[in-house]
């Protein structure tokens, strides 16, 4: 049967009503309109979308990869390795998220703490896996640094780059134990969470006063996610002309340097669908920065100490920061919000 | 005499000498945009506004005159204008401008008994500190201290008549704010006596490039709010506190929290036994003891004007709501389609 060039359902793009300036509740994704049918609230077209294709279910299967990989019976770091890097990239998925859930708790720190610049983590797990086995518990791991915990920390124990202070079982067992927690709270807690996102603006909702709030917050996550790919995912192995420091690469020891930006991009783009699905110029600008990413061949980014390979590398932050730019300009508008009149002025 | 002349003469007669009590005892002075029309708003305990007056451009923080319903309105730095509002009235009554060479810097304040007005200036080819004076009467200019520093920010009088000024240290391109030295910067807490002489003054010299900018007062105690301008991956502390005789404490907050504020605080407040510190770049506020012990964090987008009144603490968003904050948490006094700029002043 030939290809067509039809696309998925859950992306067509259904015309959008022209926003009135507040409370819209205008049209988008066929999954969101079908949501939009069951609620009597005024939430927006897009904040639906958000909720119901990219949010809920980008914790669902982030807590299904962790659940997994919580699932290996075994120690062995060649065992595990493989639910890791899956887990590992289902957090792309969602890790610009910065509301919310993740936001409480140091939550999203304690899944992912990186960059690192002092070693905090290395220093706290070396202090746990130096300790008495049988202190290290669940509830325990709780009160710990988030820097020594969820999947930085476990990169440490699967993909050590020196010979570990001890053996590295226990913490291993109960590093893996804990993200699955973490996970599962994540996923159970974007259900009211969803739901305040959905009620903005009604009675009761002291989150959320408008409905253009839910808005703008999602909103901003695009704009702060890019920036974060390009400021640090991208610009701190990037470093400068002169002293690249491929070192200082997410994800080095696991290999997942370049993977981590180009599935963040991804994770970035389907925010970006479900927020405004007809924005093509946004799209065409992350379809443009992802197939750099993806065409970069250089896993580990240690290629940029040649000065051409830094030049690529330079040229995807440009295609982030040019996506980011064209979400401001045509998303923005689009969705009738603006980035914070505070956070983006300074004093 | 007709009544309605002769009312309209009466109150001519008594406009300069209105107080904050005759006009209905506004609580605070918020700048805020609305649509594309930047306000000066003052505002109930409650958060209604009570009245609201245009400004020529987006407005930074004011200071409010004692007794005078009489308000020094300042704008976003570089700036070039400080109009001193006829809160009564709504008529701006002077137009103060730096001398040639000078910018203002967003913030000042006035002696205890009125008579003076303090300006926090930067020479704009140099952001060389200094604290412009103004006589109220007519609002002549006086004279000029230096602030000890490099672009200074907030300024707050002490109880007993000394200013502390909060410098920066951050050198700043006289037109499109570029920011110039972040290596080298140097920000500083000074201490002046009331005519101007230094006393005091303190750096953290592990911290050089976390600009102190916003302070408030708590008892003895300087409590000072900071703005990173190093690593963002390092954590460093957005709260300082400073006994002067003594040596400054840094709070930080609780370490899952390190990254929370984005090494960005807006605004800070302070009432007898709690400080208050914003960040509209973290989306959240936290709330310390008087020791400087973290008690509680809440999150809410493009936070950022703060301040104490009678105990409590009321903090506003570039969103349009104005909250009520306590250790539990936010809640909604007032809400609107102004978006509130930086800085909520009390008048009380």
């Amino acid at each position: 049967m030939p290809q067509t060039d039809r696309p998925p359902l859950a992306t067509i793009a259904i015309p959008r009503l022209p926003p009135p300036l507040w409370g819209r509740a205008g049209v988008g994704g066929l999954p969101s309109l079908a949501l939009m049918l069951l609620l009597s609230g005024p939430a927006a077209a897009d904040t639906a979308a958000v909720v119901a294709d990219h949010a809920r279910p980008g914790y669902a299967a982030f807590d299904d990869a962790v659940a997994r990989l919580a699932d290996v019976e075994s120690c062995d770091p060649e065992a595990l390795r493989p639910a890791f890097q899956v887990a590992y990239d289902a957090w792309m998925a969602v890790e610009h998220l910065h509301l919310g859930p993740s936001e409480e708790d140091g939550r999203a720190l304690s899944i992912l703490f990186w960059p690192d610049p002092k070693g905090l983590g290395a220093k706290a797990q070396t202090a746990l896996l130096k300790a008495d086995p049988a202190s290290l518990s669940l509830d325990g791991m709780a009160q710990q640094s988030v820097a020594a915990r969820g999947l930085s920390g476990l990169e440490r124990l699967l993909f050590p780059t020196k010979p570990l202070a001890a053996d590295p079982c226990p913490l291993i067992q109960v590093t893996i134990d804990d993200l699955a927690r973490q996970a599962a709270v994540l996923s159970a807690d974007w259900g009211p969470f969803g739901d305040t996102l959905l009620s903005a603006g009604q009675a009761g909702n002291t989150r959320f006063l408008k409905p253009e709030e839910a808005t703008q917050a999602l909103f901003t996550q695009l704009a702060t996610g890019l920036e974060f790919i390009a400021d640090r995912r991208i610009g701190r192995p990037l470093a400068t002309f002169d002293k690249p420091r491929p070192d200082l690469a997410e994800g080095q020891a696991s290999g997942r340097a370049l993977a981590n930006i180009t599935l963040s991009l991804k994770g970035l783009r389907g925010l970006a669908v479900s927020l405004s699905p007809d924005s093509a110029r946004t799209l065409a600008a992350f379809d443009h920065a992802i197939n750099l990413s993806e065409t970069l061949n250089d896993p580990l980014l240690d290629h940029i100490t040649d000065p051409q390979a830094w030049l690529k590398l330079e040229i995807l932050q440009q295609a982030v920061r040019a996506t980011r730019d064209a979400a401001i300009a045509e998303i923005g508008p689009a969705l009738g919000v603006e980035l914070g009149f505070n956070s983006q002025d300074g004093d | 005499m007709q009544r309605r002349t002769f009312l309209a003469s009466f109150a001519a007669t008594l406009a300069p000498r209105l107080t904050w009590a005759d006009i209905g005892a506004p609580a605070f002075l918020a700048a805020g945009k609305r649509g594309e029309d930047f306000f000066l708003h003052g505002l109930s305990a409650s958060g209604a506004s009570l009245f609201r007056i245009a400004l020529p451009g987006r407005g930074h923080a004011a200071a409010a005159h004692p007794v005078r319903a009489e308000a020094v309105a300042f704008a976003r730095r570089p700036g070039t204008f400080a109009l001193v509002i006829d809160c009564a009235t709504g008529e701006t009554r002077h137009r103060l401008a730096p001398p040639e060479g000078m910018q203002f810097n967003g913030h000042g304040a006035y002696s205890l008994d009125g008579t003076l007005l303090m300006t926090s200036e930067v020479v704009a080819e140099t952001s060389e500190g200094r604290i412009g004076l103004w006589d109220t009467a007519h609002y002549t200019r006086l004279t000029d201290w230096p602030s000890h520093g490099i672009g200074p920010h907030e300024i707050k009088r002490l109880p007993d008549g000394r200013l502390v000024v909060a410098n920066g240290g951050i050198q700043t391109d006289p037109v499109d704010r570029t920011k110039l030295n972040i290596p080298d910067m140097r920000p500083n807490l000074t201490l002046l006596a009331e005519d101007g002489a230094l006393i005091d003054q303190i750096e953290l010299l592990d911290l050089r490039q976390n600009s102190i900018r916003h302070l408030a007062l708590q008892g003895d105690t300087i409590a000072f709010a900071m703005q990173w301008e190093g690593d963002p991956a390092e954590p460093v502390s957005q709260l300082g506190l400073w006994t002067p005789g003594t040596a400054p404490v840094l709070c930080p907050p609780a370490a899952a929290e390190a990254f929370t504020m984005q090494g960005y605080a807006g605004s800070i407040a302070a009432t007898a036994d709690r400080i208050l510190i914003t960040s509209p770049k973290g989306g959240a506020l936290m709330i310390f003891a008087a020791d400087g012990t973290p008690v509680a964090t809440h999150l809410r987008a493009d936070l950022c004007g703060a301040s104490a009144s009678g105990g409590t603490f009321t903090v506003t968003d570039g969103q349009g709501a104005i909250w009520s904050a306590d250790v539990q948490g936010l809640t909604p006094l007032a809400t609107d389609e102004t978006q509130w700029d930086n800085h909520l002043v009390a008048l009380t």
